[in-house]
């Protein structure tokens, strides 16, 4: 059965240029609600799991292609509309808060630095209970130090910053303007890094992390 | 403004699994959630309906998964 699955949406411009094919090679189309434009593409659902990977890479590929030319709002893969009615339907619903999101990080990207244990010194349970506790509760201090570094020197870069701990470490979001990349990367070298820590940074990504909370989980009439 | 993209892009030596990694994280985990009913199929057979959290938590083990294997081969 196809369904609707929708991609990004961005604020339309007649020189924005549009990827012509998206998930499973399908084509990629452009929903229009005003100035709002969403992307999306009728597929084949559900996905095989197996495919899954791939499916995210061409994913991946559709949002990519607009977010080079402008802030765009991403939506997750695994989210789907029934069709395209529903779909003109949401974006009816929710072109102004949209819109305004869009307005306010037209010019900004999403940098990401994670900061971990470095491989093979996450504490372990080789030890007493109490062993591992303290190990760990070392570990965490650790980190805490590391990204209370990082933020201060974000600081010069960042129009915001959210910090979220994870399973796999705890992860800095910086949103900073579009072209700072650089910058932000010289900024994250510059802090010191104790041995027993690891750090990898990304970006820029669109600005996932600093949507509206209207935009992150939006109404949808007749969801379950 | 050109911005850069190398960072995410697969085909740099050594850091493919890494950055594949953070694709899937970021497809999967970062913006728009709409809530609703999803349908997978299980061995290319079975149909089963399940919540988004549950097909998100299934991915979370993966990438945990994936990122272990690549933290084993960066230490050796």
């Amino acid at each position: 059965m196809s369904h609707a699955l929708a991609y990004c949406g961005f604020l339309h411009r007649q020189e924005i240029s549009l990827p012509n094919s998206g998930v499973r090679s399908a084509a990629v189309q452009a929903l229009a609600e005003g100035e709002l434009r969403l992307l999306w593409s009728e597929v084949e659902w559900p996905f095989n799991p197996a495919d899954l990977q791939k499916n995210a890479v061409e994913f991946h590929g559709v949002v990519q292609h607009v977010f080079r030319q402008t802030a765009v709002i991403p939506f997750r893969l695994l989210s789907v509309l029934s069709n395209r009615s529903e779909l003109a339907a949401f974006a009816a619903e929710n072109a102004q808060a949209f819109v305004a999101d869009l307005e306010r990080l037209k010019d900004c990207v999403q940098m990401e630095c994670v900061v971990y244990p470095a491989p093979g010194l996450a504490p372990g349970h080789s030890g007493s209970g109490a062993e591992y506790l303290r190990e760990r509760a070392a570990m965490l201090r650790l980190i805490e130090q590391q990204v209370a570094d990082l933020k201060q020197r974000l600081h010069a870069v960042a129009r915001d910053l959210r910090v979220r701990e994870a399973k796999s470490g705890t992860r800095l979001f910086v949103l900073t303007e579009r072209g700072k990349e650089s910058e932000f990367r010289n900024l994250v070298e510059q802090s010191p890094l104790p041995g027993k820590l690891s750090r990898r940074m990304s970006g820029p990504w669109p600005a996932a992390q600093f949507l509206s909370d209207s935009v992150s989980a939006p109404q949808v009439a007749g969801a379950k | 403004m050109p911005s850069e993209f190398e960072s995410i892009t697969l085909s740099e030596p050594g850091e493919g699994e890494t950055s594949l990694l953070e694709i899937i994280d970021h497809v999967l985990n970062a913006g728009v959630v709409i809530h609703g009913s999803l349908v997978i199929s299980l061995a290319g057979v079975d149909l089963v309906y399940v919540g988004l959290n549950v097909v998100l938590t299934s991915v979370e083990t993966a990438l945990r998964n994936l990122q272990s294997a690549e933290e084993k081969r960066s230490s050796r």
